[in-house]
């Protein structure tokens, strides 16, 4: 391929795709001193590596990039070299001002949200030997310069499916596939740390590399419980905690907790404690006081 | 109208489920439902668990194994005992409120504390009152790590009590700790059967900051109304305080008097027997816990079992499937079955995760010795099995200084796998039971709970009338082959103290 640099704005190649902020391949033959300095922006950036190798800095860690290797910089995170200067070589990269939307993306808002949230809480900002994204790159690049028929929904096709794929490389990337106990671990502090969220069965098999079904399965022989259930553990036993903490009011504690309403939670908590929330709080402390 | 007929429901706080089971009045079991929680490891050496997920998880299998499998059938539940794994504590404030997360026996934060009350006089005093080796998974020992390390926290503290006793409060509202969960504390001196002046005294704390003791048979009243209601039980359910896990497995596996001992290897292990007396261990490397007045059980517990062999099958295994781990693991199993006894040389030292009994060394790490050219891939998996085991026997052995055994019972999911069994009766040189029924812990509880209730005269005629077929018997050539290289297994383990000591360091 040869190099290219599509710009909102400048590039007519991008009138029809708002989205996209700018689409470029670079050939890198030589050092400018200065002229890749750490920064963020507010773009989702992906880059590939063509050729060469790239000495990175992607949120103050370290990264060595080598070909057919992908980086993803959300929006907010720095990106830059320790030496100040982009490494010789050949990269790819498209920036997107946010995750495929609706207006041009096919993808279910429920399925995009899974991809989010994975994107969001993916440690691991470099997916090496990630050839597939390589390929969409260049689909991408001749559905945009040659713009036959039926281009714009192929481009907005092809970004899709980037993000469907990185999502799933992600996930198998994560963990080791060996080790169930010790992914379940994981996911369990994931959710403890996001408990407001509306967890769905499929972000949760997603965290941990699986199918919904596959995960169902093993979620209820190694916990005896169903996934969604094992959330209400969760989400009853740190709502206890908190009901006895006196400092906070019931409707926080459930939107806290990750219930849809103070209803809800008062339901869901008589059904498993016996008591309502209220009378819980009002009852165990008067009842358990030592003095 | 048909009347209702009874039944026993059995609770296990275990590391890391609560398993719910319940029985007939004949011991047959009926029903059984299990949740798991999990251990937190915030720093390496820590191991926490959150009390309110555990009651929580405890009510909801509770609630779902009577609402489905106990009351559909017209059981009437005659009696709920509980069980729980030891060693625990947990500090609530003054209303009763948790500090915070509860300590498990496997936390090592206390590793300086244990170390210096070794080398001080008190140690010997301790551990011949109580009971207990002095050891981070000691209560007494946590606690007096919070006094040194959390000055806050332990002036906040009203209470230190077991994960059990927090269950049973919140479920009747009494604070109280049976004899044998109390007797693993290294707290309660096990000849006065009440708490130890000296070592309350040490821990900086005083008889009020501790749950009241009680006997096993005790009860703490019935459940509180709202629990009744959600549970669909009545005031007439007898709630038992029950005992410990290690106790009640060894009695559930159908062991009383002196020449049968317990061997329990689950991710940990334990050897054990039963007694009228308290034994003395100069060397003070096994401990006594209390069952009722006159019965004690004593024996050594080891870090090192079927975890051991579950973190070489993640490293090591095939893995067809992601997580797949029982597959993995069956295979391992079989390559290792085609390698003769004693792995052509090849011995390891399990201690991944230090070790306890008999060695009682935090920082005693894992070692393959003898490594040669032409051992290969099978002759490591079968030296892992093996060198978990030769653990157990030189446990076993430890116990026969004061105790003559004849013959093991055997329970717990590794040692029950087929090949480990055999291997242990070879490397023991003993016949082996196996009970059908594995759970022994949950039938050592419900056994607890039908002598209480009249349907046996005393504990040991309960426990005597548990079938104990000897199904395993030793092969005597194998025997004095895999002698030869415990001898080695043996002096390694102590011989590489000052190595693993200063390996600990750079870890």
């Amino acid at each position: 391929m040869n190099q290219f640099l599509l710009q909102q704005g400048s590039s007519k190649e991008l009138n029809a795709f708002p989205h996209i902020i700018e689409f470029a391949l670079k050939k890198n033959t030589s050092i400018h001193l200065d002229s890749f300095r750490s920064g963020a922006s507010d773009h989702i950036r992906l880059f590939y590596i063509i050729d060469g190798k790239f000495d990175w800095q992607i949120q103050q860690k370290p990264y060595s990039l080598y070909p057919d290797d992908l980086a993803i910089i959300l929006p907010g995170q720095t990106l830059g070299s320790d030496k100040g200067y982009l490494d010789i070589g050949s990269l790819c990269w498209l920036h997107l001002d946010t995750y495929p939307a609706s207006t041009g993306s096919k993808i279910q808002t429920g399925e995009m949200s899974t991809v989010r949230k994975i994107l969001d809480l993916n440690a691991m900002p470099v997916v090496s030997k990630f050839r597939d994204a390589g390929n969409i790159f260049q689909d991408l690049k001749s559905e945009l310069f040659n713009q036959h028929l039926g281009f714009h929904t192929r481009t907005n096709a092809l970004i899709d499916q980037l993000f469907i794929l990185l999502a799933r490389v992600l996930t198998q990337q994560n963990n080791l596939q060996r080790d169930f106990p010790q992914a379940f671990l994981k996911l369990e502090n994931t959710l403890r740390s996001s408990l407001s969220h509306q967890w769905t069965v499929e972000e949760m098999a997603g965290l941990v590399g699986l199918g919904s079904t596959a995960f169902t399965e093993r979620v209820k022989g190694f916990t005896g419980f169903s996934p969604l259930n094992y959330l209400i553990t969760i989400r009853i036993s740190e709502a206890i905690k908190l009901l006895k903490r006196q400092d906070i009011n019931v409707t926080d504690i459930a939107l806290e907790t990750g219930f849809y309403s103070s209803q809800h939670f008062a339901t869901t908590f008589k059904k498993l404690t016996g008591y309502t929330p209220s009378q819980f709080r009002k009852n165990i402390i008067s009842q358990n006081n030592l003095q | 109208m048909t009347t209702k007929r009874d039944c026993i429901v059995t609770i296990e706080l275990g590391t890391n489920a609560v398993r719910v089971l319940a029985f007939d009045i004949a011991g047959t079991m009926i029903g059984s439902l299990k949740g798991s929680y999990p251990t937190f490891h915030s720093q390496p050496d820590y191991s926490e668990q959150d009390p309110e997920q555990i009651f929580i998880t405890m009510l909801y299998v509770l609630k779902n194994l009577l609402t489905e499998q106990i009351h559909p059938k017209k059981y009437k539940v005659n009696c709920i005992c509980f069980s729980a794994s030891m060693h625990s504590v947990l500090a609530i404030d003054k209303k009763g409120v948790p500090l915070g997360n509860a300590i498990t026996w496997a936390d090592n934060r206390g590793k300086k504390e244990a170390q210096e009350l070794n080398r001080s006089p008190l140690s010997k005093k301790f551990y011949q009152a109580t009971g207990t080796p002095i050891h981070p998974m000691s209560p007494l020992v946590k606690i007096k790590w919070m006094k040194n390390h959390e000055k806050e926290q332990f002036a906040k503290t009203s209470k230190f009590i077991s994960i059990k006793t927090y269950i049973i409060q919140q479920l009747t509202g009494e604070y109280l700790i049976d004899y044998s969960l109390a007797s693993a504390t290294g707290l309660m001196n096990i000849q006065q059967m009440k708490w130890d002046t000296d070592a309350l005294y040490y821990a900086g704390i005083k008889t009020d900051r501790l749950p009241t003791l009680a006997p096993v048979f005790a009860s703490p009243g019935p459940f509180k109304k709202e629990y009744q209601t959600l549970l669909g039980l009545t005031s007439s359910t007898k709630i038992l305080l029950g005992s410990s896990d290690g106790c009640l497995a060894t009695i559930g596996s159908g062991v009383w008097g002196d020449s049968k001992a317990v061997v329990t290897i689950e991710d940990s292990g334990a050897v054990r027997v039963i007694g009228n007396k308290i034994m003395r261990d100069e060397k003070r490397r096994l401990f006594n816990y209390v069952i009722t007045e006159n019965c004690y059980v004593f024996g050594g517990p080891t870090n090192n079992g079927g975890l051991i062999f579950e973190w070489f099958a993640n490293q090591f295994g095939y893995f067809n499937r992601p997580f797949d781990l029982e597959h993995s693991i069956g295979e391992l199993i079989s390559e290792a079955e085609k390698v003769e006894a004693g792995s052509g040389g090849l011995l390891f030292l399990p201690y991944l995760l230090g070790e306890r009994a008999p060695i009682w060394n935090p920082n005693a790490k894992g070692v393959y010795f003898g490594v040669n050219i032409k051992h290969e891939r099978q002759h490591f998996i079968r030296a892992t099995i093996e060198g978990i085991l030769y653990e157990i026997y030189s446990i076993s052995k430890l116990l026969e200084e004061h105790r003559a055994i004849k013959s093991l019972a055997v329970h717990g999911s590794f040692a029950t796998i087929p090949f480990c069994t055999q291997l242990l009766a070879d490397i023991c040189n003993k016949p082996v039971s196996l009970r059908k029924n594995s759970d022994s812990v949950a039938f050592g509880t419900f056994l607890l709970s039908a002598t209480e209730m009249g349907i046996y005269k005393n504990l040991a005629e309960a426990v005597k009338a548990v079938p104990t077929p000897e199904l395993y018997t030793p092969q005597k050539q194998q025997h004095s082959n895999y002698m030869k290289y415990f001898k080695i297994f043996e002096r390694l383990s102590t011989k590489l103290a000052d190595e693993f000591e200063d390996i600990s360091d750079l870890q």
